[in-house]
């Protein structure tokens, strides 16, 4: 969020976002010390309920992709992929990957944060995407470290219980083998109290989101980009319920001072996939410019909700195990047309979007593959205008700016000429 | 196209339910002894050459299997399907059920029933998922008794898995005499891919007069001939066949989905289709897709190439395949310890029209294989 002095630029750094610097570089910190003194290192997929490793006294995890993420913001991107593709790996491969892998073998020269201190456990999961199986495969082949895989149905539907079982076994499994492996004992308790911090978080984050209903909007998407990397490294802790509690609040306390990221707000987008992570700061202030704001996306809307729902889906102090299983169904890659589509109905109609733009990112196939028809049913079954632009979430090559804009001004164009339509009319 | 037409129209003028199915390895055991006639839709490439109709469903960044596939149902041809079965495969086809559907309502087509099985991706030995695979293999008979009005019977289960097996070990020894050179590899392609798409009864005949044919003509192959591994999702596309053999490059092993992964191992006939399926796909033989496997992939890639002599990996990459993409470099890597060339060509849907540039890579790669056998 802005205050008045950076409005109009659409993203800049306010009190929530010098809080936000500080936690990430806590948590590399912190992921290093810790690794160093000999805790037990586990990489994870984003995907992987990492409330699962607040169970032991001493397990630390890194998550490559948000590493990646990171690396890409920070205009590290190009170099650690091209590092991969030295290696042999394809410039078609995820750009997260690439990075990672570049990062990875060259032993975290040139990241912003070392790179990852070297997993004793890795643990991926399908139901983001199963391409990261064998990314991550590639470290337990050449490291000959365990690789721990969450095997995750995809959902067309909400979840059944027999999906739900098999999960619940595959985390038992995994609790078993890093007692093996770590010689620590595993304490559910624990994990307890981290999903009663995880929901304080998500709730306050849902607080956060939902100010893209005021006009002009109480936040950008692109403050939840930024503002999501916590949650993906400090998930269960005190810390991210009490810093997602002040970035709620602070948002709607701007909203009732009348301070907004983008003041002068005509139109109000949606964007769908991944963030433009080499783009936030250049995209962001474009479009401020063109008094465009991207008010929300279904990449950081889908948090803390399951298949196709809008609202939290709430830990309610059952059984830990079993609701971080139905949580497997959040996010958004692992969820079928139909899901995705009822959730981007309900922030469309919530939120007052005037247009939707959604970003075909060739590196992320199960996010992109099918939103040709997604563009299809918003506009004939919601009447909303929308645009399909390239953009490679991670790597920058991949990203023509001019192309992009000339296609966003003319979906501006269409709203206009609606607006014009409907006020004839 | 023609050809694939013919026969699932044979099949339906013979009153026969037609299932098509994707990805790489159903359960078509089950679904024929239920009376369904299960057409594996791959090896689409040679008769599809275009994918307008896709196009408006696809980015071209999926890969030419997945956009043919869609071409292939929207053409007109899924009124000739009576359903379509998938399992979990990759990040692209997962997604292609709501897709189909939206692709065949824009066509103003009935939508298909799309019967879905997750097959378990847990290593045997980090999980047990047989409780989970025998209650989808159940979930599955259920839904196709209701939906298409068929029963299941363990006697017709056990006949359907003989002959499956029966397909499978013929279509072995068949590959046998290309790798002795009684054969081309060219013919062996066409055989088996044709076969995905008629009766397992027929195939049968096919392949056992096939059979008899190289018998006949047994020859041996040159020994200064270049002897290669072929590898990849997909068979080469014809006009690469015809290079590798220009080259005169002899194929003594065989890692293609279509031509072996699928065909290599048949668990024993039992009544429990179950645990049937359960022993398939443990024990299946290691492939890209099945991410259960992946330990026991490099074990077996050397073991085949040690097997057959080769001297040389010719991998077909199917363009946008992370599966098999993310393997190369660490494959060429194995190989090149055992002093085993590697030639990795991509293949993408414009490739098939554009083949000079793999001509002179195969000429090239055949000389250097040429100057070290
Ligand atoms: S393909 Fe998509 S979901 Fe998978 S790791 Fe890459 S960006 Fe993430
Ligand atoms: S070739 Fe690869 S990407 Fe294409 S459908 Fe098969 S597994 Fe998926």
């Amino acid at each position: 969020m802005a205050n008045e002095n950076t409005a109009k630029s659409g993203h800049q750094k306010t009190a929530a976002g010098r809080r936000l610097s500080k936690i990430m570089f806590n948590d590399y910190m912190n992921l290093h010390q810790k690794a160093g003194e000999g805790a037990f290192v586990v990489w994870m997929a984003i995907v992987v309920p990492a409330e699962l490793f607040s169970g032991f006294e001493n397990v630390v995890y890194g998550v490559p992709e948000s590493h990646a993420a990171m690396s890409a913001g920070k205009g590290v991107g190009p170099l650690q992929c091209e590092k991969a593709e030295k290696m042999g790996y394809s410039m078609d491969l995820c750009s997260y990957a690439r990075i990672d892998l570049g990062t990875a073998f060259d032993g975290g020269k040139d990241s912003p944060t070392m790179g990852l201190p070297k997993p004793h456990l890795i643990v991926s999961n399908n139901n983001n995407c199963s391409l990261l199986v064998k990314w991550f495969d590639i470290y337990h082949r050449t490291w000959g470290v365990p690789h721990f895989i969450l095997d995750v149905p995809f959902c067309y539907e909400p979840q059944n219980a027999r999906d739900l079982d098999y999960i619940v076994t595959q985390y038992r499994d995994l609790i078993r083998t890093i007692e093996n492996l770590s010689g620590q004992t595993f304490n559910i308790e624990r994990v307890r109290e981290a999903l009663e911090n995880t929901r304080d978080a998500l709730a306050n984050w849902k607080r956060f989101l939902k100010t893209a209903a005021s006009r002009p909007a109480g936040l950008t998407a692109f403050d939840s980009f930024v503002q999501m990397a916590p949650y993906l490294t400090s998930r269960g802790t005190k810390t991210l319920a009490d810093h997602y509690r002040l970035l709620a609040e602070e948002a709607e306390d701007n909203i009732a001072k009348g301070i907004y990221p983008v003041p002068n707000e005509r139109y109000r987008l949606l964007w769908d996939n991944i963030a433009p992570w080499h783009q936030l700061s250049r995209m962001s202030s474009r479009l401020a410019s063109l008094d465009v704001n991207l008010i929300s996306a279904s990449y950081t809307y889908c948090i803390g909700t399951v298949e196709g729902e809008l609202d939290l889906f709430a830990y309610d102090g059952g059984d830990p195990l079993v609701y971080l299983a139905r949580m497997q169904n959040s996010s958004i890659c692992p969820h079928g047309m139909s899901l995705r589509f009822r959730a981007m109905r309900r922030a469309i109609e919530d939120w007052g979007v005037d247009g939707v733009i959604f970003a075909s990112n060739r590196s992320c196939k199960v996010y992109s593959i099918m939103q040709m028809d997604m563009l299809k049913r918003v506009t004939n079954e919601l009447g909303i205008p929308a645009v399909m632009i390239d953009v490679d979430h991670a790597d920058m090559r991949k990203y023509s700016e001019e192309q992009s804009f000339t296609r966003i001004e003319a979906l501006l164009e269409v709203i206009d000429a609606r607006r014009k339509e409907a006020k004839l009319s | 196209m023609k050809n694939i037409m013919d026969n699932i129209k044979r099949l339906k003028d013979q009153g026969r339910k037609v299932i098509g199915c994707f990805p790489l390895y159903p359960p078509l055991e089950l679904f024929h002894s239920m009376g369904l006639a299960p057409v594996t839709l791959w090896g689409l490439r040679d008769s599809l050459p275009r994918v307008a109709e896709s196009d408006r469903h696809i980015q071209p960044y999926a890969c030419s299997v997945a956009r043919r596939l869609m071409e292939f149902l929207l053409k007109e041809n899924s009124s000739a399907l009576d359903g379509l079965f998938m399992y979990n495969a990759c990040d692209t086809l997962r997604n292609l059920p709501e897709i189909i559907d939206c692709g065949l309502a824009d066509a103003g087509r009935p939508p298909l029933p799309i019967f879905k099985m997750h097959i378990p991706a847990v290593p045997p030995d980090q999980t047990d998922s047989r409780p989970y695979l025998r209650a989808s293999i159940e979930g599955l008979i259920g839904e196709l008794e209701k939906t298409c009005n068929v029963t299941f019977a363990p006697d017709k289960f056990r006949r359907s898995v003989s002959l499956y097996r029966e397909m499978r070990e013929l279509s072995k020894m068949l590959f046998a005499s290309v790798a002795d050179g009684s054969m081309s590899y060219g013919e062996f392609s066409r055989i088996v891919t044709e076969g995905w798409f008629i009766p397992v009864e027929d195939q049968l005949l096919v392949l056992q007069s096939a059979l008899r044919d190289n018998f006949r003509k047994k020859t041996k192959p040159s020994p200064e001939s270049p002897r290669v591994v072929v590898s990849g999702i997909l068979p080469p596309p014809l006009p690469m066949i015809r290079d590798l053999e220009n080259a005169g490059i002899t194929v003594v092993g065989n890692d293609v989905a279509s031509q072996n992964r699928a065909l290599h191992y048949s668990p024993p006939a039992v009544d429990d289709p179950a645990e049937y399926y359960i022993d398939f796909y443990h024990h299946h033989y290691p492939c890209t897709t099945l991410l259960h496997s992946a330990d026991r992939r490099l074990p077996a890639i050397r073991k085949l190439v040690s097997d057959t002599g080769a001297r040389g990996v010719v991998f077909v990459g199917e363009k946008f395949c992370e599966y098999e993409y993310f393997e190369f470099p660490y494959l060429e890597q194995i190989l090149k310890e055992m002093g085993i060339r590697a030639l990795l060509l991509d293949i993408s849907l414009d490739d098939d029209e554009n083949t000079a540039a793999y001509t002179t890579r195969i000429e090239t790669f055949a000389e250097l294989m040429h100057s070290t056998v």
